[in-house]
């Protein structure tokens, strides 16, 4: 094998491929990225054995082969030569990669390609494609509620699936860590109809994140019972799916709340965000009394003392007060794009619903705290 | 005063004072009977906790009109041709069970041989026989006890609640099914079927396995290890779990002698000699063993309802079963691994606060050490594969000096379990859980003492299943368990549903907390309210909220819990009385160097 390639361009694929290898690994073989060299271009391949990247892009292919080399090795040292080098790869047969840029020479431990697992690619049942920005708006709103509790691992990413919403057919995302729940729904694109849900793992989701936050146009998505593919541009990413069943999350969606409060969503994430300072590190609890126009939030903790302060709103449903986690209700604000928030309420120990007041597209469940 | 002969009913009212000391061992006894008859069903149907009907009906050999005569006389027994103790082959030997049964209840049996034309029947009450007779039946025996104690009203006293005579019974049965998995069981109580347990084929190890699962749950099965070893005339066979499987106390391990369920305090020394170096003080395994002895080698005849047995030579049957259990466990490839030498251990001085006596040196080298299998070094290689890493961050941003902080600065984490910090003059290595746990607990005790804690409603609550007594358990102090932030209520029988946790302990394994404290409730009995138990609590809340050994942390999340380390009372400690941090001092280090 022997190439040259353009520093820039070799930095960038090595970039989206080293972030799916596992820094620790008892499985030397993962630590590498697998180089593919023909027909004038280079594709790079990683796994962690549950998720896969393919990315290629364009080289002066001076001889055909393949090998692989360590990926993070590999990423650091063409970040570390200078911008606008020339790269040259090279691999006779020795068992060392050669890798040469103006006065600079490395030669890397290799291991043979044939060591070297692949996701078994097997069949997609359903393909359909999304534009990159709405790809974002499906994982941005709903990946802050990803549970972490690993026995839990059914929620521990994002649930994609098909549904009908109010006689429309949608796509949704939904994630919930059993305290708060996000869901987000778009038109259904051509090709979805019928699909498998899926519940994509948190590490997917962050990595394909990370491949559409410059990506314009669109994105191929491809599930199967087990698996789910982006095609991004040069760049296809592979995972297995949660082998779970995602709860039935409608069932705790209220529909019947009928205290309705709103309120500028920017005031109220900055008066929590301060109020909360006084409550206690871990629980984080906030109070929120509303009267009518008024919303009186405060805190208080034996350590650190108390906190009150007044917001405007409206709201006319009788007084109620509740108690929230102040980081769940933050998180919630910060997915708001309009101005204003509407929280409906039954009482203080069911569960709110807010929604952006400008867009129905994403609603928030949160539970109350009982303070 | 004149000396005489007792008249036999108060003889054997005497002797029924030993054997049947509450509905449970009227069960114990009839169903080992049946057992012995070579029964492949046994059905044990109780009413009232046992209090007002018990009855064991079995397909077992059956007895005959003569034999049934004589079954429910003293000291009449099939069960030792012999006239040898020392061949003891059988549960029963005494001849006392039925008699004794029979002078404290009323008691009818119906019984019919294989291939006798009709069953007989015959009823004891007071002592006084009616029959045998004639009376239609199918092959096998039913023994029907009514009103348990009418006869000896005091006994009738120390009787608890049905529910807690019924546990009993229910442990008793599935012990002895344990140990006969190729016999079906089942109890119905009160007209609910308690338990039900098919007969398990395949060699007696499948069997075996299978019967244990269906009774100590279905996980056991996956976790469970093999365990087989012969010394000196002694079989031992079983399973034990696992170290990672584990529980909060000592009811699931299990002991067998000769088929016979035994509860003996050697059994818990010695399980924990075998597990010591795999789990914490206060976890326990899950296991089964079953121990096969020449009967001459151990006395079962010292008391007739307790499970003790006596061996000749107590210190063989150790030994037999401590090599046994850490060759299992060693197969199964948990050996804790470690590079650091004796030395370098030994001159670590556990963390400031009261070094107890029992967390000496030694204990701190012995946790971090291999027990080395005198055939297994082999097998030992493969540790090292397991590279070791650390994950080593930038000195430039660590914030302050080193000197300004007791505890020093994070300069690394090592095996994603232990943070190394810098001193002024040593090194502090401190094991994240253990440190977080007793941090959370610190700040769960502050909060109870202030404000009470605050709790998280579920979005989705939870239902974790179960065996039906834990889940009473837990239910019945649900509002105990709501002040300390766990808000449950039963959930069918065998489960209880989670509706709100403590909010300190945030998105955290549900399941596994309510697992532990229903052992841990298991463990307090009834009398304990929780409030004399909090500390306990607490820590098992703690220990579910803490970082886990296995996270990665950053630096600053590292220099975090060393600064809220300082500024906590007790921090040198676990909540299970492990240090949570040992300093060397670089006069020590450079002693491991003989550089002094
Ligand atoms: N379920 C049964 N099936 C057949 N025989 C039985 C059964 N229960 C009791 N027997 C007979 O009655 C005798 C007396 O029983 P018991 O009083 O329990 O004494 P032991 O079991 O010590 O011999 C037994 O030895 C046995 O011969
Ligand atoms: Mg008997």
């Amino acid at each position: 094998m022997k190439l040259v390639i353009e520093r820039s361009a070799l930095l960038k694929s090595l970039g989206h491929v080293q972030s799916v290898v596992e820094r620790r690994t008892t499985i030397p073989i993962l630590s590498n990225v697998r180089l593919d060299a023909a027909n004038g271009s280079l594709s790079l391949n990683a796994t962690d054995m549950d998720l896969e990247i393919v990315e290629s892009t364009a080289a002066e292919v001076g001889q055909k082969g393949e090998i692989t080399a360590p990926a993070h090795t590999l990423y650091d040292i063409v970040r570390k030569l200078p911008d606008g080098a020339q790269v040259e790869l090279a691999f006779g047969g020795e068992g060392q990669l050669t890798l040469t840029s103006g006065r600079s020479r490395f030669q890397l431990a290799c291991l043979p390609v044939d060591d070297f697992p692949a996701l078994a690619s097997g069949d997609f049942s359903h393909t359909f494609s999304l534009s990159a920005t709405d790809l974002r708006s499906l994982i941005d709103r709903t990946r802050f509620a990803i549970s972490t509790e690993e026995t839990r691992y059914y929620l521990n990413g994002i649930y994609l699936h098909g549904t009908d919403s109010d006689g429309v057919d949608v796509l949704r995302t939904v994630a919930t860590d059993g305290h708060r729940l996000a869901r987000v729904e778009l038109p259904l694109p051509d090709g979805a109809a019928g699909m498998p849900g899926t519940i994509v793992p948190r590490k997917a989701v962050s990595e394909v994140r990370k491949l559409i936050e410059e990506a314009e146009g669109d994105v191929m998505v491809s599930v199967s019972d087990a698996k789910i593919r982006f095609s991004i541009g040069d760049t296809v990413l592979t995972s297995k799916l949660i082998d779970g069943t995602f709860p039935d999350y409608e069932r705790v969606i209220p529909t019947g709340n009928d205290k309705v409060m709103e309120m500028d969503c920017k005031t109220l994430s900055k008066a929590v965000d301060r109020v909360s300072a006084i409550s206690s590190e871990k629980s984080r609890s906030i109070k929120l009394n509303m009267e009518k126009g008024l919303v009186t939030l405060s805190a208080s903790s034996p350590e650190n003392g108390s906190a009150v302060e007044e917001v405007e709103a409206s709201y006319d449903a009788g007084q109620l007060e509740i108690g929230f986690n102040s980081r769940y209700l933050l998180d919630i604000m910060q997915q708001i794009e309009g101005d204003a928030a509407r929280f409906t309420m039954a009482d203080s120990a069911s569960p709110t619903v807010i929604r952006d007041v400008s867009d129905g597209s994403a609603v928030y469940v949160l539970m109350p705290m009982r303070v | 005063m004149t000396v005489r002969f007792l008249p036999p009913n108060l003889v054997n009212q005497i002797a029924a004072g030993e054997v049947v000391e509450r509905p449970a061992s009227v069960v114990k006894e009839l169903v080992e009977n049946a057992l012995d008859a070579g029964a492949s069903h046994v059905d044990v149907t109780m009413n009232d906790g046992g209090r007002s009907r018990i009855v064991v009906a079995d397909d077992g050999c059956g007895m005959d009109d003569r034999e049934l005569a004589l079954a429910v006389e003293r000291h009449a027994t099939s069960k030792l041709p012999d006239d040898d103790l020392t061949k003891i082959g059988f549960f029963g030997f005494r001849g006392e069970a039925l008699p004794s049964i029979g002078a404290v209840a009323r008691l009818t049996i119906t019984s019919r041989t294989q291939d006798a034309p009709s069953a007989w029947y015959i009823r004891i009450e007071g002592g006084r026989r009616e029959g045998p007779v004639p009376t239609p039946h199918p092959a096998g025996t039913r023994v029907e006890v009514r009103d348990l104690f009418y006869a000896t009203p005091a006994r009738l006293k120390f009787l608890k609640t049905a529910r807690t005579e019924l546990n009993h019974a229910v442990d008793t049965i599935e012990r002895l099914a344990m140990a006969n998995p190729t016999v079906a069981f089942t109890l119905m109580a009160d007209g609910r079927t308690r338990l039900s347990l098919e007969v398990e084929d395949g060699d007696l190890f499948d069997a075996r396995l299978a019967r244990l699962g269906a009774i100590m749950g279905k996980d056991f099965v996956p976790n469970a290890v093999k365990v087989e070893a012969d010394r000196g005339g002694m079989r031992l066979t079983g399973y034990a779990g696992v170290p990672t499987y584990n529980r909060g106390n000592a009811l699931a391990q299990h002991m067998f002698v000769n088929g016979r369920p035994v509860r003996d305090r050697l059994l818990q020394g010695v399980v924990r000699r075998a597990y010591q170096d795999f789990l914490a003080s206060n976890r326990y395994p899950y296991l089964a063993l079953f121990l096969d002895v020449l009967p001459r080698e151990v006395d079962v005849n010292v008391h007739p309802a307790k499970a003790e047995v006596r061996f000749r030579d107590a210190g063989q049957v150790r030994g037999l079963i401590i090599g046994a259990l850490k060759h299992a466990l060693a197969e199964a490839g948990h050996q804790a691994s470690t590079t650091a030498s004796d030395a370098a251990l030994g001159a670590m001085t556990p963390g400031t606060l009261p070094p107890r006596p029992s967390q000496s040196l030694f204990d701190v080298a012995r946790a971090g050490q291999a027990p080395l299998q005198e055939t297994g070094l082999a097998e030992d290689q493969t540790t090292y594969d397991d590279a070791p890493t650390a994950v080593v961050f930038d000195p430039k941003t660590d914030n302050g000096a080193d000197g300004d902080y007791p505890l020093g600065v994070a300069r690394a984490q090592v095996h994603e379990t232990y943070i190394v910090a810098q001193t002024e003059d040593g090194l502090v290595i401190v094991d994240q859980h253990a440190a977080h746990e007793r941090l959370v607990y610190e700040r769960m005790k502050a909060m109870l003492a202030d404000t009470g804690v605050a709790r998280q409603l579920l979005l989705l609550p939870e239902v974790v299943d179960l065996d039906e007594a834990a889940a009473q358990c837990l239910a019945a102090r649900a509002d105990e368990l709501a002040e300390l932030g766990l808000v449950l209520e039963a959930f069918g029988d065998g489960a209880v549903m989670i509706r709100e946790v403590p909010a300190l302990l945030g998105d955290t394994d549900v399941q596994g907390l309510v697992k532990d404290l229903a052992d841990e409730l298991a463990d307090f009995g009834e009398a304990l309210t929780l409030q004399d138990k909090m500390a306990d609590v607490c820590g098992t809340m703690a220990c579910h909220g803490s970082i886990r050994a296995g996270r990665r942390l950053g630096g600053p999340e590292m220099n975090a819990l060393l600064r809220e380390m300082e500024h906590t009372p007790h921090a040198g400690q676990c909540n299970h009385g492990r240090p949570t941090y040992v300093t060397l001092k670089l006069t020590d280090i450079e002693k491991l160097f003989g550089r002094r």
